[in-house]
């Protein structure tokens, strides 16, 4: 009995009530979703960007046909840019003059590379390269050789490995040499790179590197067939001027007519995270003072529905009373029957929020291989425990009253 | 009877209840005193409204009088507050109501068990206890019942078992065989005859004769005032 009863007696208010413990529980529901899925898309995309930006050395800037951060329905707008080719990129960089410090690459998730008998997950990123990118980004070499102009030109299967790969395929922990398949490809390792450790719980060894002309040749996904081109000053000062020529030469290629946008992107590091940083704490805001807004009105339609069921069990009050029950046990029946409402309604909210968050993750990260789902723990416990005080909250003024009935007036109740 | 040998479980003197009702007072009792022993088995009678349930409320410490002392087993219980007097209630008192009062969604066994629950005694123990009083009223065959699935006699037994389970001082009946028919309550009426000769003390209010012929000593009561309390020559126990 005691608690358990009380859980019991709070399900069987919720049937007994369905329309209004049905809507209170709904918006219970849609306040820890809120509170939930905000925290965690906002958290899961951070955690992509910040890998990204990691990878974008200082100084750097990105070209791209679609900006790294869309929101809304701002995908219209971008979906009739046309691709960037491997042929405007290099033919970019032929045209710009303020650096050669320019590099071609693509990123595509969810490879499963082989060696033998060994396999990894298939959660591996493969990265299409060429010679320029450990000049112009971040990741180091530790062991081998880089991608060469020469392998580029020949299309050849080479390949350099991140550390996680090398764990999960040899043994001994030696790379360089051997041979790997991705997707019936057979390549040669001839690099293994420097690793880079997880950023926020996110491993950036988990990677596979290969000519951008294997990657565009084999592995170009159907959903973004274009090449990512980073480019680097030749000092900080510098920066303006290199964006202004990057912009002029890509309009050239891309053959804008002077009243045309820009049909590709071009973002900085600290523009994009800049953008994100601003957007992402706007959300939030939205989303937690309307999530903690439901949760309080739901907070009033939890206190109607516990004075209803004090009103209905006035009688039963009047019973236990007689039998011997002091106020703090009458106090707790209550309580836990309005904390059990609360979760319940939490609980759904708990499900739909880190489910949905499952889903954006999953859906974005055909464009964003840095990516990776991640269950908003903090967002789940400050639900559990805002559902809890709520219940008590909202549910001390009936309980109270309940303990304060007359249990002579109690008992003659009908 | 009172026996002058022992300390008595009950001893009110000149009670009064008034309730406010607006500007009008309504004396529910005006001078009542009455003491009452162990194993005593008094029937309360009297018209409507004249005061019966109020002393019985009284007696069963679910009340406190507007003036005049009660002492229960040498306690002065005039002056408790809610939570003292729930505790004797669920120490000392047990309640059998003509309604019977069972929780409905809680069975048998565990309507039985409730005020064990807030007596603080262990599960283990509590359903022992409440397997052993259900099967005194002869109800072994239907602890895990609900009140619904139970005939009118039966969860009458159930409210009777539920009363004993504590071993209280007293056993307080208002009106029990009141929603029952005559045969059925012909038996609840055994089964208090029973309790008695088991040495237990039955105090029951009845309008009705027949009823209160069980008793060995009936108190009538008239307008807040104890009519006379004379004792049952030949009870029918
Ligand atoms: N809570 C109350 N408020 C006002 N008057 C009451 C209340 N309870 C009882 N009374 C009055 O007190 C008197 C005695 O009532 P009661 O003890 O219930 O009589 P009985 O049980 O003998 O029929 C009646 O006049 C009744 O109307
Ligand atoms: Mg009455």
């Amino acid at each position: 009995m005691n608690v358990s009863e009380s859980i019991w007696i709070a399900l069987d208010a919720v049937r007994s009530q369905k329309m209004r413990s049905s809507l209170t529980l709904l918006s219970i529901g849609i306040g820890v979703f809120a509170i939930i899925a905000s925290t965690g898309i906002t958290g899961t995309l951070q955690n992509a960007l910040t890998g990204q930006l990691a990878d974008l050395g200082e100084n750097s800037f990105l070209i791209q046909r679609t900006p790294t951060i869309q929101f809304g329905n701002s995908w219209r707008k971008y979906r009739k840019r046309p691709n960037i080719s491997l042929e405007q990129a290099n033919e970019f960089k032929e045209r710009m003059t303020l650096t050669n410090l320019i590099s071609v690459s693509n990123t595509s998730p969810g490879f499963t590379i082989k060696s033998g008998l060994e396999s990894t997950n298939p959660d591996v990123s493969l990265i299409g390269i060429d010679e320029m990118y450990f000049l112009v980004n971040a990741p180091m070499l530790r062991d081998g050789r880089p991608v060469t102009e020469q392998d580029v030109a020949l299309i050849s299967n080479v390949a350099l490995v991140g550390t996680d790969v090398v764990k999960s395929l040899f043994s001994d922990g030696k790379s360089l040499g051997r041979s790997i398949t991705i997707k019936n490809q057979e390549f040669t390792i001839v690099g293994e790179l420097e690793p880079k450790g997880g950023v926020l719980g996110q491993s950036q060894d988990n990677r596979v590197l290969v000519p951008i002309s294997v990657y565009v040749k084999y592995y170009t996904p159907w959903w973004d067939a274009s090449v990512d081109i980073s480019v680097k000053s030749i000092a900080k000062e510098a920066q303006p001027a290199t964006m202004d020529e990057a912009i002029g030469a890509m309009r050239l290629i891309r053959e804008c007519k002077p009243w045309d946008e820009n049909n590709f992107e071009l973002d900085g590091n600290e523009a994009i995270g800049g953008q994100f940083a601003n957007l992402s704490v706007a959300i939030l805001a939205v989303a937690w003072i309307s999530g903690i807004g439901a949760l309080a009105a739901a907070g009033i339609g939890i206190m109607n529905m516990m004075l209803v069921s004090v009103q209905e069990r006035t009688r039963e009050i009047g019973v236990r009373k007689a039998l011997g029950a002091k106020r703090k046990w009458i106090v707790r029946q209550f309580l836990v029957e309005s904390v059990t409402l609360c979760q319940l309604g939490g609980l759904t909210g708990v499900i739909g929020g880190i489910g949905t968050t499952w889903l954006v993750s999953y859906y974005l990260q055909q464009s964003m291989p840095n990516l990776q789902f991640e269950i908003p723990w903090f967002a789940v416990v400050f639900s559990v425990v805002v559902c809890t005080m709520i219940g008590i909250g909202f549910g001390l003024y009936p309980a109270y009253k309940a303990a304060g009935l007359d249990p002579i007036e109690a008992l003659r109740h009908e | 009877m009172t026996q002058p040998d022992q300390q008595p479980i009950i001893s009110i003197s000149h009670i009064a209840k008034v309730y406010e009702m607006g500007d009008e007072q309504v004396h529910a009792l005006r001078d009542v005193s009455l003491t009452i022993g162990a194993n005593e088995y008094i029937a309360l009678m009297g018209p409507s409204g004249s005061g019966k349930s109020t002393l019985m409320n009284m007696l069963g410490c679910l009340d406190t009088p507007s003036s005049g002392t009660y002492l229960f087993n040498g306690e002065n219980v005039s002056d408790l507050n809610d939570d003292e007097l729930a505790e004797i209630r669920n120490r000392e008192i047990g309640f059998v109501f003509q309604t019977f009062n069972l929780l409905p969604r809680a069975t048998a066994l565990q309507n039985v068990e409730l005020p064990l629950v807030y007596a603080g005694i262990a599960k283990a123990k509590r359903i022992e206890m409440a397997e052993q009083s259900l099967t005194h009223v002869g109800l072994d065959d239907r602890m895990d019942h609900k009140p619904n699935e139970l005939s009118g006699g039966q969860r009458q037994r159930v409210a009777i078992a539920r009363a004993l389970v504590t071993n209280p001082s007293i056993i307080l009946a208002d009106e029990p065989t009141g929603n029952l028919d005559s045969k059925t309550g012909q038996d609840i009426m055994n089964l208090f005859n029973e309790l008695w000769r088991a040495g237990n003390t039955v105090i029951l209010v009845t309008h009705e004769e027949d009823i209160a012929r069980h008793a060995h000593r009936i108190v009538r009561m008239r307008d807040g005032l104890i009519e006379s309390d004379e004792a049952n020559t030949k009870p029918l126990t």
